[in-house]
């Protein structure tokens, strides 16, 4: 499903999902699923691109950041470096393009979007929830609901560290992805037992896989930081 | 003809306002200063249409207030020497004019120094929502007099920084994430446990009604009607009311949908003398 097509050949359907242009004079691209239907008016016969996005745009944009919960706590010992993988879950984009230059004009997902608190209401951060089970190898998954991210955990503090979750600031996200998979890889540095620093690595786990176009570099968001204290535990 | 209006102008343009001040002076002072504030407003209008994106609201209205006072400052004081004023000696008269109306006009200068509070303490920026004693709305704009709320209802409203300062300020949005409860009613007669259960997962299936803090529904009293069922959902803030107006009606078409009923007021009437034949 992931890559170019020309507009006027776009007919995808998946699941619940279609997505297909029809043409009156105007190509109109339109996309139903079980909860939305958008449909949008292009001029010409445009490239569109399909590709995975940063995972906090549905059903609108209103955080960042993103949490991924542990099936089960892992434990770190002090002085450690561990590489372990989790999944996250994936929206679509859909781009259109021409000279290099991209819009996104859809975003959808397979996977239910959810939402909650990383710390205290005052001060704390809304992030979009994810819960995954925690691998040691990259697992099997639905290359359309789920990337992969090869977490590296460092725990560089003098203590066994319990950590049940990550979070991530998505603006520094770099993903990946090929007809299999779509991956990510990061990293977190845990200082404390309650304090830890997550960030993105720009490449990809393996080498024949694409870049994806990320909403907030075509959108030119200016991106301060790439990384994220987490203050309110691990 | 053309000679005499010519040397008429000069003559007028050569003309003595006060000390060495002519007449072209100080046209030359308006026109700089029309210039300046031009060019501020060309500047500022540039600014906000490159940083609209990439800055919030009430720090790009800041800056470009800034920018726009600081270009029209230093036109300002470029002009002092061509007008024959001394900065200095300005300062100085300046300082004691201002003590003077400082006296005069103690509610401006009140509201004035309660901008700077409010701009420095910042307990509300532009695009909030606010409550303040019966105005309740977003904040449009403030400035270093007075703040500007836009009601719920589309009105202009105009609250003196120090009325503002002085009240209590509610911001319903200053924290990320904000609790509503549900309370509801169901019949006696249907199944309390299954209604709970189709409860929480409307909820878990909500994507803005926030997994942690976690969800609460319980059966909080045996009311007259029914079973009272309270649910406690945490949201983001920005979305708490979107979201509030929204659920309520998804979990009463799903309890309907499982033939769980919202119950109505009844009361059972028990007569003595049917009571009496049964006895």
């Amino acid at each position: 499903m992931y890559g170019s097509y020309k507009l006027r050949d776009l007919n995808i359907e998946i699941n619940d999902i279609r997505i297909w242009t029809e043409y009156d004079g105007f190509y109109r691209y339109k996309r139903r699923s079980r909860e939305s239907e958008i449909e949008k008016i292009l001029l010409n016969d445009s490239e569109i691109l399909l590709n995975p996005v940063e995972p906090v745009n549905l059903p609108k944009k209103i955080t960042n950041y993103l949490f991924l919960h542990f099936e089960k706590p892992l434990v770190v010992e002090p002085d450690l470096s561990v590489e372990i993988f989790l999944t996250f879950p994936i929206e679509i984009g859909v781009f259109a393009v021409k000279d290099g230059l991209f819009e996104d004009i859809d975003i959808f997902s397979f996977v239910r979007p959810k939402f909650t608190l990383y710390g205290e209401p005052r001060g704390g951060t809304i992030a979009r929830y994810w819960k995954t089970e925690v691998f040691n190898k990259i697992p099997e998954i639905n290359v359309l609901e789920m990337g992969v991210m090869k977490l590296k955990i460092l725990n560089m503090s003098d203590s066994w560290c319990e950590v049940s979750k990550a979070v991530f600031d998505v603006h520094g996200m770099k993903i990946y992805y090929n007809s299999n998979m779509v991956s990510s890889i990061a990293e977190m540095r845990i200082h404390s037992k309650r304090v830890a620093e997550t960030s993105f690595f720009d490449r990809p786990i393996f080498e024949n896989m694409k870049t994806a176009i990320e909403l907030y570099t075509t959108r030119k968001i200016p991106i301060l930081s790439t990384k994220f204290t987490m203050e309110w535990g691990t | 003809m053309i000679e005499e209006i010519f040397l008429l102008t000069l003559r007028i343009l050569e003309f003595p306002l006060y000390g060495e001040v002519k007449v072209r002076d100080l046209i030359l002072a308006i026109l700089v200063i029309i210039i300046a504030a031009i060019i501020a407003k060309f500047i500022s209008m540039s600014l906000r249409r490159s940083l609209t994106d990439k800055m919030r609201k009430d720090q790009l209205e800041l800056l470009l207030k800034f920018v726009y006072a600081t270009i029209l400052l230093f036109a300002f004081a470029s002009v002092t020497p061509i007008l024959g004023v001394n900065l200095t000696g300005l300062l100085v008269a300046g300082g004691i004019v201002g003590i003077a109306i400082g006296f005069a006009s103690q509610k401006v200068v009140s509201n004035f120094l309660s901008g700077l509070f409010l701009i420095a303490e910042r307990p509300i920026k532009i695009g909030d929502q606010i409550i303040v004693e019966n105005v309740a709305g977003y904040v449009e704009d403030m400035s270093i007099m007075s703040t500007i709320v836009r009601t719920y209802d589309g009105l202009y409203v105009r609250i003196p920084n120090e009325k503002l300062f002085s009240s209590n300020i509610t911001n319903p949005i200053a924290n990320v994430a904000r609790r509503f409860d549900y309370q509801m009613s169901i019949r006696y007669g249907d199944d309390v446990n299954k209604a709970i259960e189709i409860i929480r997962k409307v909820i878990e299936d909500y994507p803005f009604a926030l997994k942690i803090p976690e969800p609460r529904v319980f059966v909080d009293n045996l009311g007259d009607s029914g079973f009272n069922i309270v649910a406690r959902i945490w949201t983001p803030s920005g979305v708490w009311l979107e979201v509030k107006m929204d659920l309520l009606l998804k979990i009463k078409l799903e309890l309907e949908k499982n033939g769980i009923e919202i119950s109505l007021p009844q009361r059972v009437i028990w007569f003595g003398k049917s009571e009496k034949k049964s006895a």
